[in-house]
């Protein structure tokens, strides 16, 4: 459960010392000795942002945070990321749950989280359901993959029941059970409406209830009042979509919302020029930025041009100028704090000229002419023209070409794609970003075309190495592997600077994600 | 009275510069207008820095006398790259004017001297083509291969050409039945000499004064498409990535913004009075009466 650097901490009470020390804390609260978040729910209002609309209220088709920011709020998960600044997780709907050996977790549930419209409470049955059904091939689930060997789910009793996986799987409890393959619906909903769902829950169980959504503009979150668990802080929660974090800032000013993430540009104006009765904080992100150069383009089929490129690209002044200093240089795709980070990547930080000079005059290559794809991106746009700068000075000609969302997502599949600036997401396991760049991912999402043996049996012997050190040096390995195939120059995890009002309480995860369900009033 | 006391008879260019000179509003757009062209032609001599070379130390500073508008979020000079963009605005406005213009003038003139059936055909055309609007049709190509400047000046060109044609035409139609074609005519004159020599002429005074009021369209067209980052490619100077840098710095470093709205600003005013004085001048009805 543990990674070399990320601590996962067990927070929660078995289900019998949660009973007996509520009425402990409901005392200490009424006496006004707790933080608001603790003591009764303060009512009102809270008002914040999303950039992009939902996609399903079905956890098996969630697209990614923007769904899961709801359904982490309306649905149970056995655990929970916990908020704060270091990954961990805490219990929700399982009073009890604990690994019995590599391939067995057994759970036992609250006996008072219940489903909404009349669907009775929360079973064993229905963590079976909910798991199962994501891994069953007839429904085509997106989310497949963070179950990784999942056998089934054993009922051993109406609230109790065994995960069993076929083989070991660390990212168990740092992907698969906090996040969104996690979340537990109700069967009998579910069977009611054949099966699956699209945007509107048929059941739900959280602390809020899914009130609204109206396309395009927000969803609508009000508090359950048969929720028995840590009573919801407000009495609603309006998201509202909000696709430019430019008019994200500008509405926060204005009073409109009470948290948004704000841009990077941002952070230096709203540190030297503070907004008054807000607070602004930084957390670093997972999401990894990088250039891949396809390697089954022949204009890239030489090692010795791939290197070049990799000492020329100047990443400091990436920082500098597209990321406005707020964001770090990355080693690789894995993040600080997280298992299998780097603390250097092979190939340097700053560009390295005379080597680059050098590698390109062994390559015997001349007159190199390139592209770059780039997702039309602010930040990107100025990666790209930095990167154009930096390989000109060895040489190379590099046309930038810019896409919309809908093209830029469909190159990987592009054989004669060249150069591509590219981001991927990213969740608290480096099992996640290893998953992308296997041989069988070449052409989907592997767009360089990486293809490594030792890659592979890395990527699939890691996912069960039950020894944090070991597993954290399987994956530095692979990071090396990527870079060593001079297909990857990585450039940074960026960073989620966010904003909230404070007479709100956010409750985030490392990463600045927020996770609604914990926010309170202050 | 000798005929050397006479005034010098103007020439016709020499007539219509006499005019717009002498009317406040032509002369304000004919000084803008020049110097807007002045400044694109002579922008390697006249801009201070290369508007493409990075200088990241001195990002995003204020105006001063190094850096007259600033400098941008990779130390470019802004006043330069403002020069430069006004070269681009050119580059797409001039020709893709010049091609609409000459298409609209051959397709309108054999729909409006032509037979029915091609006038109907040509009409289909033009209406098909203008049944897309503008906008849309071009972010649509750019999506599809890309953009580049020559997209941008060919898709800005196809979809103006019935602009052009459609007046071409109903000038033409106006003129086929007057009694100076009838006369050549039945001289025995081709239609090529008709057409090319009578007709052409005629047509040519309200086609520049649609081409002059159509340049702020094009060049605000080109911007909008750089600002969508669907126009010239970086790190190529425009007017309309100046904007979107300016955009994305707006509470940082308003002066990009500006910088960036300036010439467009100009480049319609100057454009609009100089189409406006243009047109009072090649009619001759309101020629001398201030306009309407």
């Amino acid at each position: 459960m543990n990674g070399a650097n990320i601590s996962w901490t067990r927070v929660g009470l078995p289900r019998r010392s949660f009973l007996r020390g509520a009425s402990a804390l409901g005392g200490l609260a009424a006496a006004g000795l707790l933080p608001a978040r603790w003591a009764q729910a303060a009512g009102g209002t809270l008002r914040t942002r999303t950039y992009a609309d939902i996609r399903s209220m079905d956890p098996a088709f969630s697209q990614g945070v923007v769904d899961e920011e709801i359904h982490a709020a309306i649905y149970n998960k056995l655990i929970q990321y916990k908020p704060g600044r270091e990954w961990g997780w805490q219990l929700d709907a399982a009073a009890m749950i604990e690994q019995a050996d590599d391939t067995h977790i057994n759970f036992a549930l609250r006996d008072d989280i219940g489903f909404t419209n009349g669907f009775g409470a929360m079973t064993a049955e229905d963590v079976k359901f909910s798991f199962e059904r994501i891994i069953d091939d007839a429904l085509e689930s997106t989310n497949k993959p963070d179950w990784g060997p999942l056998s089934h789910v054993e009922v051993t009793g109406e609230r109790t029941g065994t995960i069993v996986l076929k083989n070991a799987f660390q990212p168990l409890w740092s992907i698969t059970l906090p996040y969104i393959a996690g979340n537990i619906v109700s069967k009998a909903a579910f069977d009611s409406v054949g099966g699956k769902i699209d945007t509107q829950p048929v059941a739900t169980s959280g602390p809020y209830l899914h009130a609204g959504w109206e396309p395009k503009q927000k969803t609508t979150l009000r508090r359950n009042p048969d929720w028995k668990g840590e009573a919801a802080a407000f009495d609603e929660i309006q998201i509202y979509h909000i696709d430019d974090e430019k008019a994200a800032e500008i509405a926060f000013e204005a009073g409109e919302i009470d948290f948004t993430r704000v841009s990077l540009d941002s952070v230096e104006r709203l540190k030297s020029n503070p907004i008054a009765g807000a607070t602004l904080e930084e957390f670093p992100s997972l999401y990894y930025v990088w250039v891949g150069m396809n390697l089954d383009n022949p204009k890239l089929g030489n090692l010795k041009l791939r290197q070049a490129i990799q000492h020329a690209i100047d990443v400091p002044t990436i920082m500098a100028a597209a990321y406005f200093g707020a964001a770090e240089p990355s080693t690789g795709i894995i993040a600080p704090g997280l298992a299998g980070h780097r603390d250097a990547p092979l190939t340097g930080v700053a560009a390295d000229l005379d080597k680059a000079q050098a590698l390109m005059a062994e390559s015997g290559e001349a007159g190199v002419s390139l592209a770059i794809d780039v997702l039309n991106k602010s930040a990107n746009v100025t990666a790209a023209q930095i990167i154009q700068a930096n390989l000109a000075a060895i040489g190379i000609t590099l046309e930038i070409r810019l896409h919309e969302g809908a093209t830029f997502w469909e190159l990987g599949s592009n054989e004669d794609l060249e150069l591509v600036l590219n981001r991927y997401s990213m969740t608290p396991d480096p099992y996640y970003a290893t998953s992308w760049f296997i041989t069988e991912q070449a052409g989907v999402w592997n767009w360089e075309r990486f293809r490594s043996e030792e890659f592979d049996k890395l990527h699939l012997a890691a996912q069960s190495e039950g020894d944090p050190a070991a597993r954290a040096a399987m994956y530095a390995r692979a990071q090396d592997l990527m870079e060593e195939s001079g297909a990857y120059k990585f450039l940074t995890h960026e960073a989620t600077p966010v904003i909230y009002r404070n007479s709100v309480t956010p409750a985030l995860r490392p990463d600045g994600l927020p996770l609604y369900r914990y926010f309170g009033t202050a | 009275m000798t005929d050397a006391s006479l005034p010098k008879p103007r020439s016709e260019l020499g007539e219509i510069l006499y005019h717009l000179v002498r009317d406040p509003l032509g002369l304000a757009g004919l000084i803008i207008v020049l110097a807007i062209l002045a400044s694109a032609v002579l922008a390697p001599w006249i801009a201070p820095y290369d508007p493409v070379a990075l200088n990241v130390p001195d990002r995003l500073q204020g105006p001063s006398a190094a850096h007259l508008m600033g400098t941008d979020q990779l130390g470019r000079d802004t006043f330069s790259r403002v020069i430069w963009g006004g070269r681009v605005a050119l580059q797409v406005a001039l020709p893709t004017i010049g091609g609409a213009i000459f298409f609209g003038l051959l397709l309108g003139m054999i729909a409006g001297y032509g037979p029915r059936w091609l006038d109907n055909l040509i009409v289909l055309l033009f209406d098909t083509i203008r049944s897309f609007p503008t906008v849309m049709f071009a972010l649509a190509v750019v999506a599809l291969v890309g953009p580049s400047l020559n997209t941008v000046i060919l898709v800005i060109m196809v979809t103006s050409i019935p602009t052009y044609g459609r007046v071409v035409r109903t000038l033409t139609q106006s003129l086929r039945e007057a009694e100076f074609i009838t006369a050549e005519r039945a001289l025995g004159a081709s239609t090529a000499r008709i057409m090319g020599v009578h007709l052409l002429p005629n047509v040519l005074g309200p086609l520049a004064v649609l081409a002059a009021m159509d340049i702020p369209t094009v060049v605000g067209l080109e911007a909008g498409l750089s600002f969508l980052g669907m126009g010239v490619k970086p790190p190529t100077p425009s007017w309309g990535s100046l904007l979107n840098d300016g955009y994305n710095l707006i509470r940082n470093t308003p002066w990009l913004i500006i910088a960036g709205g300036i010439p467009l600003i100009l480049t319609t005013v100057g454009f609009t009075f100089l189409g406006e004085a243009l047109r009072d001048v090649v009619d001759p009805k309101l020629r001398g009466k201030g306009g309407k």
